[in-house]
């Protein structure tokens, strides 16, 4: 009876009290930091004695802020074409090679999602200083996309898998090429994994902090970065502000993917 | 389909199989298994060839202190994820479709939310004059604000709320895969609700448990953000010691010894992961 909705009696109760907690839980520092935004103290006194808009007049007075999520946007998406590019390609071997070691080399492609990114971070690091790449736009895609590429493998791989390959070969007795056949009939098949994976792998780039810690230069700061040095620096409400307007585009990507899918899967 | 095409078509794909996994391996070789490796070969040889790093690092008891710190939080943090987690995901698995999809809303808002933005709330409202104190102190179950934050119960709150959806959503699916059949079963059988969830629901759900919640502790011993920021100086975890020697100390050698021994113990448990799972469900869950 434990896993019959309509008859679990007081247990149920029970669990939906439970679950409703956990989730207000979950909301309360995402609902918080934008109220937050609103208040009037500088001190970060909640409830606020007044609200205000001033620290987003703060916010964009300041083109640092602005430079810094326009370099995180640049970085993320470069990234996330490249990611996408290369576990396309790499999904179509993993998921159809008949090859020694593909599981091995499956788990390799993999590593660098479970390596303490700190440790990826120091290596990288070490190694751009050497090349030269440090602090340079080039070099964040690369690491970036080291990160993002499991991201964007695990997606492709799964709608691979879950495609009859047989409509593939019968576009191509019918005369396609077997290009052809992949770009017109398997491709437009997984763009859902596809778009999983472009999502996966651009916020994967845009939230990343350790990497870009190390790599950042004066000249050049992601937004994760900028926000860090300031929450170093004091906690003042501007950042605030600004997790606000993150939150907000959260939303935005949260409602265009379900609406997406949604015309997709009909 | 004849068997003649079918052989011409499975030979036709063979070698651009293998090409088409050329740009993957060359950009994980070149920038992730080199820069490693390369790290690797630093901890043994600045500043002076041999194994002194790693035997400073074990050898002494600030760094014990670091290392038991490190193990200990990601400890508890998978011990209360897993609490929390489990009636969550009981419920999602069950949950009337539309009920469902708001609380999954909720999952995924969290999650997709930048790192940073929710680190920084937890640093206001746990701190000394922060909402949580303050509600406590007004309904009068404390006189004296509680010390919530550069501290253990600090990164515990910070990381437990950052790992719950990667708990909670693979467990959704162990827990939709069992069959309610022999819940039911085991109660026309006479078992009361606590023995059908001790000796069924339980072992049942036990797979799902103990991959998510590896997947938890290991992600949890490499941690740097969360445990930076809320945690105190007098409990450093290993990832921050370890950027710390990097990057204000200039301590190579060290700093890769013990980025090094940080390596090891996460690939080893990743592998007892793989084993209890097997390699796809492991890393499917993203």
């Amino acid at each position: 009876m434990l896993l019959d909705y309509d008859r679990m009696g007081w247990l149920r109760v029970a669990l939906l009290c439970f679950t409703t907690l956990v989730a207000a839980f979950l909301l309360l520092p995402v609902v918080f930091i934008v109220l937050l935004s609103f208040g009037s103290s500088r001190w970060l006194a909640f409830p606020p004695p007044g609200w205000t808009l001033k620290w987003y007049q703060e916010l964009f007075a300041d083109p640092s802020w602005l430079e810094a999520a326009l370099t995180s946007a640049r970085i993320a998406t470069m990234t996330a074409l490249l990611a996408v590019l290369i576990g396309l390609l790499a999904s179509f071997a993993l998921v159809r090679g008949r090859f020694r070691g593909r599981e091995i080399l499956r788990g390799l492609l993999l590593t660098p999602m479970v390596l303490p990114v700190v440790v990826f971070a120091i290596a990288i690091y070490a190694f751009f200083l050497r090349l030269g790449l440090g602090g340079t736009t080039i070099g964040f895609v690369i690491a970036h996309t080291v990160l993002a590429l499991p991201f964007a493998i695990i997606p492709i791989a799964t709608a691979l898998e879950g495609f009859d390959k047989s409509i593939e070969d019968a576009a191509i007795v019918c005369g396609a090429s077997p290009l052809e056949a992949k770009l017109r009939i398997t491709l437009p098949s997984i763009r859902i994994g596809i778009f999983s994976a472009a999502i996966f792998s651009f916020l994967a780039s845009w939230d990343e902090v350790v990497v870009a810690i190390f790599m950042a230069s004066p000249t050049l700061q992601t937004l994760p970065v900028k926000i860090w040095g300031s929450l170093r620096a004091d906690l003042s409400p501007v950042i605030a502000a600004a997790s606000s307007l993150l939150v907000g585009l959260t939303l935005a990507l949260m409602i265009v993917t379900a609406l997406l899918r949604r015309r997709f899967q009909t | 389909m004849s068997v003649e095409t079918q052989r011409s078509i499975a030979t036709m794909r063979m070698p651009g199989g293998l090409g088409s996994l050329l740009p993957a391996l060359i950009l994980i070789g070149l920038f992730f298994v080199v820069p490693v490796l390369a790290l690797l070969l630093r901890s043994v040889t600045e500043p002076a060839p041999g194994l002194q790093n790693y035997s400073a690092l074990l050898g002494d008891g600030t760094y014990a202190r670091v290392f038991f710190n490190t193990f200990l939080v990601a400890a508890v943090v998978t011990i209360v994820t897993v609490l929390v987690a489990f009636p969550v995901a009981w419920m999602l698995a069950i949950m009337p479709p539309a009920l469902a999809s708001i609380v999954f809303g909720v999952i995924i808002l969290s999650m997709w939310t930048n790192l940073l933005t929710r680190t920084y709330a937890w640093m206001v409202l746990l701190q000394r004059t922060g909402v949580i104190n303050r509600a406590l102190m007004a309904s009068g179950i404390i006189d004296q604000p509680l010390p919530l934050i550069n501290n253990l119960t600090g990164v515990t709150i910070g990381m437990v709320y950052i790992m719950l959806p990667f708990m909670i959503l693979p467990l959704v699916g162990t827990l939709r895969a069992i069959d309610p059949m022999t819940l039911r079963a085991a109660a026309l059988c006479g078992a009361s609700p606590f023995q059908a969830f001790r000796r069924i629901l339980l072992p049942l759900s036990l797979p799902g448990i103990a991959a998510g919640g590896l997947m938890v502790f290991v992600m949890s011993l490499g941690y740097f953000v969360t445990p930076a920021l809320l945690g105190g100086t007098s409990n450093m975890m290993l990832a921050e010691m370890i950027a710390q020697m990097i990057q204000s100390l200039l301590n190579w050698g060290l700093g890769s010894a013990a980025a090094f021994i940080l390596l090891v113990v996460t690939m080893a448990l990743y592998a007892l992961q793989l084993r209890l799972v097997g390699a796809r469900r492991a890393t499917g869950g993203a």
